[in-house]
């Protein structure tokens, strides 16, 4: 009996709300605006969202194709990243020549390449449970060796700038020129 | 009803006659999205955007006969976005004047019409319990009157769960009209 008299309650209500259809006022209102909003869209020159969202069009939960296209843009970045960065070591390692005998070697042009380079080779270099150069050695050696450029350098143009200098050493080199000659 | 001739001149591009599509496709998406929402503004919007999206859409159908069935669908989940929104925004709060309504048209003879916000305002009585799958199920299968494989493809779940939601439903609505008369 009760359960009737809820049943009955329940039904009268449904058929309260069922009868009162929402009633849709100036629907004329939500047709222009539908009607501008379409136009405007279609003038709008696609963006690149605009294009990965469309990619997503078949999902119609908002938030679930808004997660797809944000994790669609995250993983192309790191694929640009990544792309980016293996380019760049193989640019580097392409740069490397230098000869070790009749090996051809590559050298880079920055001077910290140049010096990692340099200590790479002297480990190839060392003979087989020979003694390697440490780290220290290696650096005053380098020192020592921009040094010594640096005062090459020095002479030369000292050389340049003084032509009777220039005529005494080109004399002096042919005279040993000659004398290996001879022998 | 809409003719099946009138979407397929929509769909090769359209737009005049896509403004027909609009007039009656307009008061149908308000109905559920107004039930669904409880409120006006929010209704008109998910009007507004579902028909966007059919027309951003539209090639994407399969034919025109399924055309119900994709507009009630798309229309669903903008509606079940915008309550996720509204949960966050706002906790309704029901009192004795909304029950004293709810008593008002039960007593009288014969089925009364009610306006749009005491529509709403019965319809959120009545439904703050449910959960949101449970709400668009009792709307569509006992206000829309749809049947439940229609409900199933517009909702995405089998017609089991259907009728397993709806039947919560009615048991919870059932128990807050005890509570209250």
């Amino acid at each position: 009996m009760k359960m009737t008299k809820e049943n009955d309650r329940y039904k009268k209500i449904i058929e309260i709300l069922r009868n009162s259809r929402p009633d849709l006022i100036q629907p004329e209102g939500i047709e222009n605006e539908v009607i501008r909003k379409i136009q405007n869209e279609d003038q709008k020159t696609g963006t690149v969202s605009d294009f990965i969202e469309s990619l997503f069009s078949w999902v119609y939960i908002g938030w679930v194709r808004r997660s797809l296209v944000g994790a669609a843009v995250v993983l192309v970045a790191v694929f640009i990243y990544q792309q980016g960065f293996i380019l760049k070591q193989v640019r580097n390692i392409s740069e490397r020549v230098v000869n070790i005998g009749n090996e051809q070697v590559s050298v880079p042009s920055s001077d910290f390449a140049r010096r990692l380079t340099l200590y790479k080779m002297s480990t190839r270099l060392a003979p087989a449970g020979g003694k390697r150069v440490s780290e220290k050695q290696l650096e005053d050696i380098l020192n020592s060796y921009d040094e010594l450029l640096v005062k090459y350098k020095d002479l030369i143009r000292i050389i340049e700038e003084d032509p009777a200098l220039k005529q005494y050493i080109e004399n002096k080199l042919n005279e040993e020129g000659n004398k290996k000659s001879d022998i | 009803m809409i003719e099946k001739e009138l979407i397929e001149q929509c769909i090769n591009g359209d737009l005049h006659n896509f403004r027909k599509v609009v007039e009656k496709t307009s008061p149908m998406i308000f109905s559920v999205a107004f039930r669904m929402l409880g409120d006006e503004d929010s209704a008109r919007d998910i009007v507004q955007e579902t028909m966007i999206t059919i027309w951003q859409k539209l090639a994407k159908i399969k034919s025109a006969d399924t055309y119900k069935t994709w507009v009630y669908r798309i229309a669903v989940n903008k509606c079940y976005d915008q309550m996720r929104k509204q949960k966050r925004q706002k906790e309704n709060r029901f009192d004795d004047q909304t029950w004293a309504l709810i008593s008002n048209h039960m007593s009288e003879e014969g089925i009364t019409e009610l306006e749009n916000k005491e529509n709403a305002q019965i319809i959120n009585f009545l439904t703050n319990k449910l959960s949101h799958t449970q709400k668009a199920v009792f709307i569509l299968s006992e206000l829309e009157e749809m049947p439940a494989g229609e409900i199933a493809e517009i909702t995405g779940m089998n017609r089991s769960a259907v009728k397993s939601n709806l039947y919560y439903a009615r048991k919870n609505i059932e128990s807050l009209l005890r509570k209250y008369l």
